[in-house]
């Protein structure tokens, strides 16, 4: 059985359904993170693997961008969550809405 | 001759702007007697262009500015002097002059002594544009300016408060002028349609050019101008049933109600028909109502008199009367009948008036006549001045409502509009009985005037020497009726009895004079020796449908003014702010709600925003996914 | 002389921005030396205007954004000369007789900004200039009712700013699309007025564009069931503020409608006549029954403004010269009597701190000179001939009645509806006897109300005797105006109905 295109875009999507799920279904922004970072990596498998399919190397380098960029997302964020933490105590979703209109 | 146009026109107005100067000051003298001389000097001028005219025969014109020029309307401030013209400025002039003489000794104790001489000397000049204007724009400018001045005088004594119709049938100076104004715009609109009418298929508004285009014309536009002029006559001449405010007009001073409520304002519609004979002449039938809504206001108006108690009411009635035979004369194609009478009527009904006023003031403006009486022992003078005027009303030879109403009468016999002829013969006698019941109940009889601890004089000298010559004229003035149709005929059409009328000319005069002294032996009977109240007569029907004038003037409150301010609140309450304003605020109100019930999306909660963008992602994606399988 | 329009424009938009500079105590002698200048400027605008021309005169043009075709351009004709010297006078006047004492500074300054709109709004000849001064003269008057009004101030102010807004918003779409439309047909852009005159519409598009300009210039007149926003505006605007709020803003609406709607669709305009006076008819009856109901002094005049405009419509749309030229000299002498009517108002207010007419009574006997002139005023409302109320009134009705004599009858009851609103107004407030203690010792017009009020009276009666000096631009230039629609017009109906005034028939043979 060999591994074709179809299969790796499979498991895009199943990782994408999974990172989305998890966005809204978790209350808890640090999980929420790790949801994100699920999904850029279903779109980083995606990338890639129509970037080998097509012989095209723009989708292999777009996808280590996102890993780049997801990397200091994820070092800007989680600095962030440590703040909010720290000023509310908590990183329940359902208490930080200061923006309810 | 223009500078005596001129004079005449506007001596009048500069006495107006004279005595406005000192409007708000305390009474001066002087502006009685300077605005007294000025109408004099108008009057002289008049007359001068009445001789003028009749030596030569020679309109004279006048034209001094533009007014509306504008699109195919050139209206220009013209005037002229035609014997119609000369005839009327003679009559306003003259009883101007004397109303304002006498109007020195009526009004020397009031404050606003300077004022009234102001508003009475704008009527005059307003009246003169009336008659003086060469079209019928410049008509409708004097036409306005009169109902204007009625208007400021009629509410002379604005301060007076509002009664009970019972208190006073006027309720109050300010509230019948305002009735007088409105009714005259109701009046005036019709008027102004037929201007437009004129404008529209003449293109000139100019008499001349009118009167030349008439053949030219259909008959149904004539019909519609002749209705529509009409009807502005029927507001200033107080027709029916335009006809209430002339009797709460006379709230107003004494010397107002003679000048502008009986000798000239309230002729103004008779002139209108006079001046457009050559319309009226080509649409009988328009003629034929006006001389059957002249009769029916001249019996209509003259039943009111009957009863009445109020001194003044009276003769306001017995105007009204007048003018309804005025109006059957001009509806019948008797112009210059009409004229006559409208001159003679002017002279004997300023002089009743004014010895009316100087009833008032010797009774300190008591005007209920049942409180009166026995009168001629105090004011000799006034009572033979009111009594001539009184003889001359009621048409007794050879004072000069004989020629003039006698004539009338002929004229219906010879049109063979019998009834007209015989409604108007009732009426003689109905005049004759109201005249002399007024007369008998003011001087003759029991001094019932006691009670009220009221000492009666005489008037001062000069009020009477203003009166005299009123009274001379309401003697003599029909003496000249023939120089008078030789004069007027040069201008108005001539008319010729036929033969068989002149055959019974004494049979008329025997007849009319005869059921006038009736009326006037009917008045002695009853009234001459003191004032005896039947009750059973006062609580009649008949008495009281006439003593309420036949319960118009409330119908016209209840059935139109109070209406009127009903649907006002209605409008104003019910419709704009219920209806159109709270639909505008509704519209507000719904973008209000709309946003308010959208916030509610917006809580704030990073979750919920979470599903509806994974939502709408789906949403979208179905959409491309579903937009691909349908391609 | 040459540049004398934009002079009207920007000289009080500087003395404004200069009047930050100067001190409360001398503003009121600096706002009144402004707008004096401002006056006699625009005299000499009339000085110098040809009235035997009919064109557009004093022309200006700098390009602003070619490539769209919009332009600073500028000219004035028979038809905005008067309304800009009406403008500048009774902005004068209101200056004058300013009774406010609260940030006095700010009034003024904000006065002159308005002028400045005002002035602009008549004086542009390219649509979105005129859009931009139309919108701008808004901002002044929503800070005036809002900043000095009464107590419902900022209900007012929010109402009158949205309600006109919302009907600007619809005529820009209206003249975006004209613009568009321009561009289609020509290649190139261009919003001059003079270029848009020169387009031939199908009858379809014109109607649709004639109610887009409509809702815009229907709701600033304001004609019903628009005018809701008016007696709310007037209500709670001080004085200076109901002046020209009367006097200067109604007329753009009007104004509009004859610069606009009736040469840029003829047909469409034409085709509209009965509905458009219908709504005029109702204008007049109905306001003029409402004006009898209220109890409020200040409300009477407001409702009538909105009766008398109703006959301003209907000359308008009367289609003939007759019709036209004296709805716009009633513009002018509304302005002016209306103008009067709320500066008389604001005196009694001055006083009494009331406008409730069953708080007046019998005060022709304490302020006689007050009340004289406010019978003139009323005699000027009610169309008395010889003052400047006729001459308009009776041309719009008679230009009306060559388009319908039954309508014109109808709307004719204007001069016995508004005798009725306005000798109660008389009557409840100047006649009878006095009542109440607290008027028995009001005080009679001081120099300041006088100086505003005399100059007033003064052309009430001369323009009523003498309208000539204004009638006669106003003539030429309706004339040509009238020839022009009655040449561009398509359909029948619109060739039979506008009428060419037999003058200039007689010219062209």
């Amino acid at each position: 059985m060999s591994v074709g295109l179809s299969e790796y875009l499979i498991l895009a999507v199943i990782l994408f359904v999974i990172g989305l799920t998890g966005v809204i279904r978790r209350k808890n922004l640090l999980m929420l993170f790790f949801a994100t970072e699920i999904m850029l990596n279903a779109a980083n498998v995606a990338l890639a693997a129509l970037s080998s399919y097509m012989g095209d190397l723009t989708g292999q380098m777009f996808a280590l961008f996102i890993i780049a960029i997801a990397a200091s997302e994820v070092a800007v964020g989680l600095g962030l969550l440590i703040l909010v933490y720290k000023k509310y105590g908590t990183l329940d979703l359902d208490d930080l809405n200061l923006l309810k209109g | 001759m223009q500078s005596y146009l001129y004079i005449a026109l506007f001596a009048p107005l500069v006495s107006s702007l004279f005595a406005a100067i000192f409007a708000q000051q305390k009474k001066i003298q002087l502006v009685g007697i300077i605005t007294s001389i000025l109408i004099a000097l108008s009057f002289f001028a008049s007359v001068e262009l009445l001789v003028y005219l009749m030596q030569t025969n020679k309109i004279v014109h006048a034209t001094l500015f533009d007014w509306i020029v504008i699109g195919d309307m050139n209206v220009k401030f013209g005037f002229t002097v035609d014997h119609v013209t000369a005839v009327m400025m003679v009559v306003v002039t003259l009883v101007s002059a004397l109303v304002h003489i006498y109007s020195n000794y009526y009004m020397e104790h009031d404050k606003s002594f300077n004022r009234f001489f102001s508003y009475l000397s704008a009527f005059v000049f307003s009246m003169l544009v009336l008659v003086m204007s060469d079209s019928f724009l410049g008509l409708f400018i004097g036409w306005e300016g009169v109902g204007v001045c009625s208007w400021l005088l009629i509410g002379f004594w604005y301060y007076k408060k509002d009664e009970t119709r019972d208190v006073n049938p006027s309720i109050s100076p300010s509230w019948a002028a305002n009735e007088a104004f409105i009714m005259n715009r109701i009046a005036d609109l019709g008027l102004l349609i037929g201007i437009f009418l004129i404008f529209w298929n003449v293109g000139s508004l100019k008499y001349n050019d009118f009167f030349a285009a008439i053949p030219n014309l259909n008959h149904g536009l004539l019909v519609a101008i002749g209705i529509a002029l009409f009807i502005g006559a029927m507001g200033k001449s107080a027709q029916f049933p335009l006809h209430t405010w002339l009797a709460d007009a006379m709230e107003g001073p004494t010397p107002v109600s003679a000048l502008i409520h009986a000798a000239t304002m309230v002729t103004a519609g008779v002139y209108l028909v006079i001046r457009a004979n050559p319309l009226y002449s080509q649409i009988p039938g328009v003629g034929y109502f006006i001389a059957v809504l002249g009769t029916f206001v001249a019996i209509f108006a003259a039943s009111m008199a009957l009863v009445n108690r109020d001194l003044k009411r009276v003769i306001a009635y017995s105007t009204l009367s007048q003018l309804g035979y005025m109006f059957a004369a001009a509806g019948l194609g008797a112009y210059w009948v009409a004229l006559f009478h409208l001159a003679a009527h002017a002279f004997f009904k300023a002089l009743l008036f004014l010895s009316a006023g100087n009833v008032m003031h010797a009774m300190h403006d008591e005007l209920d006549m049942f409180k009166m009486g026995g009168l001629k022992k105090y004011m000799a003078k006034t009572y033979l001045m009111m009594g001539i005027a009184s003889l001359a009303l009621s048409g007794i030879y050879p004072f000069a409502g004989f020629f003039s109403k006698d004539t009338i009468l002929e004229v219906a016999f010879n049109e063979e509009t019998y009834g007209i002829w015989f409604v108007l013969w009732f009426t003689a006698g109905l005049t004759a009985f109201y005249s002399f019941r007024q007369v008998f109940l003011v001087f003759h009889g029991d001094e019932r005037f006691h009670e009220l601890g009221i000492h009666p004089h005489e008037a001062k000298p000069y009020a009477l020497w203003a009166m005299a010559p009123l009274a001379v004229l309401a003697v003599i003035a029909g003496f000249f009726k023939e120089e008078f149709v030789e004069f007027i005929t040069k201008f108005l059409p001539p008319y010729e009895m036929s033969e068989h009328t002149e055959h019974l000319v004494w049979f008329f005069i025997i007849v009319t004079m005869g059921i006038a002294l009736t009326g006037i032996f009917i008045a002695y009977k009853k009234y001459a020796n003191g004032l005896r109240r039947d009750p059973k007569v006062e609580n009649s029907f008949l008495y009281k449908l006439l003593f309420n004038q036949y319960y118009i003037p409330i119908f016209y409150e209840k059935a139109f003014a109070k209406p009127y301010k009903e649907l006002s609140d209605i409008a104003w309450k019910e419709i704009d702010q219920e209806i159109v304003d709270a639909t505008v605020d509704g519209i507000a109100k719904a973008v209000e709600v709309t946003g308010d019930v959208s916030r509610r999306a917006q809580n704030g909660n990073l979750s919920t925003y979470l599903k509806w963008m994974a939502f709408g992602l789906i949403f979208i994606s179905l959409i491309a996914l579903i937009s691909v399988v349908v391609k | 002389m040459s540049h004398i329009l934009s002079i009207l424009i920007f000289f009080p938009l500087v003395a404004g921005l200069l009047g930050f500079l100067i001190n409360q105590k001398s503003i009121r002698v600096y706002g009144i030396a402004v707008a004096t200048i401002e006056f006699l400027l625009s005299l000499w605008l009339w000085f110098g205007f040809d009235g035997s021309n009919p064109g557009m005169q004093f022309q200006e043009f700098i390009p602003l954004i070619p490539s769209f075709g919009i332009n600073y351009y500028l000219g004035v004709d028979g038809i905005s000369l008067f309304i800009i010297v009406m403008t500048t006078l009774m902005t004068l006047l209101g200056i004058v007789g300013l009774s406010v004492k609260k940030d006095l500074k700010n009034m003024i300054i904000t006065l002159l900004f308005l002028e400045v709109a005002m002035v602009g709004v008549f004086v542009a000849l390219d649509v979105i200039l005129f859009y931009i001064f139309w919108e701008f003269s808004l901002v002044p008057m929503l800070y005036i009712i809002g900043a000095w009004g009464g107590d419902k101030r900022l209900y007012a102010a929010i109402k009158f700013f949205i309600y006109t807004f919302a009907g600007s918003l619809v005529m820009l779409v209206g003249i975006l699309f004209m613009g568009y439309l321009y561009y289609k047909t020509t290649g190139h852009w261009s919003f001059a007025l003079t270029d848009w005159y020169k387009m031939v519409l199908p009858l379809d598009l014109q109607k649709w564009l004639f109610i887009a300009f409509f809702l815009g210039f229907a709701i600033k007149v304001p004609m019903f069931p628009f005018h809701t926003w008016l007696p709310y505006a007037h209500g709670q605007a001080p004085t200076v503020g109901s002046v020209i709020l009367a006097a200067v803003l109604l007329k753009m609406g009007t104004y509009g409608f004859v610069r606009f709607s009736l040469p840029l669709f003829p047909d469409a305009a034409v085709a509209y006549i009965t509905p458009i006076a219908i709504i005029a008819l109702i204008m007049i009856i109905y306001t003029a029954m409402v004006a009898y109901a209220q109890k409020d002094m200040k409300q009477v005049i407001a409702y009538s403004s909105i009766s008398h405009m109703g006959v301003i419509i209907l000359g308008t749309f009367a289609m003939n010269v007759e019709g036209i030229g004296g709805s716009i000299f009633l513009m002018l002498s509304h302005g002016i009597v209306s103008g009067a009517l709320f500066m008389l108002v604001g005196v009694i207010y001055d006083r009494r701190h009331t406008k409730l007419m069953s708080e007046f009574g019998g005060l022709a006997s304490v302020m006689p000179t007050y009340a004289t002139i406010f019978g003139i005023m009323t005699m000027a409302s009610v169309g008395l001939p010889l003052t400047i109320g006729f001459i308009g009134e009776y041309l719009s009705l008679a230009g009306f009645f060559k388009v319908s004599p039954i309508l014109t009858v109808i709307g004719g009851t204007s001069i016995i509806v508004g005798a009725v609103y306005m000798l109660s107004v008389l009557k409840k407030s100047f006649f009878g006897p006095i009542t109440k203690e607290e008027n028995k010792h009001l005080s009679d017009l001081d120099l300041k109300e006088k100086f505003a009020l005399i100059p007033l009276v003064a052309i009430v009666i001369w323009l009523g005797i003498y309208p000539k000096p204004i009638l006669e631009p106003i003539n030429t230039s309706t004339k040509a105006l009238v020839a022009f629609m009655h040449k561009k017009a398509q359909t029948k109906e619109a060739k039979a109905t506008i009428h060419v005034s037999k003058a200039l028939k007689e010219i062209k043979k």
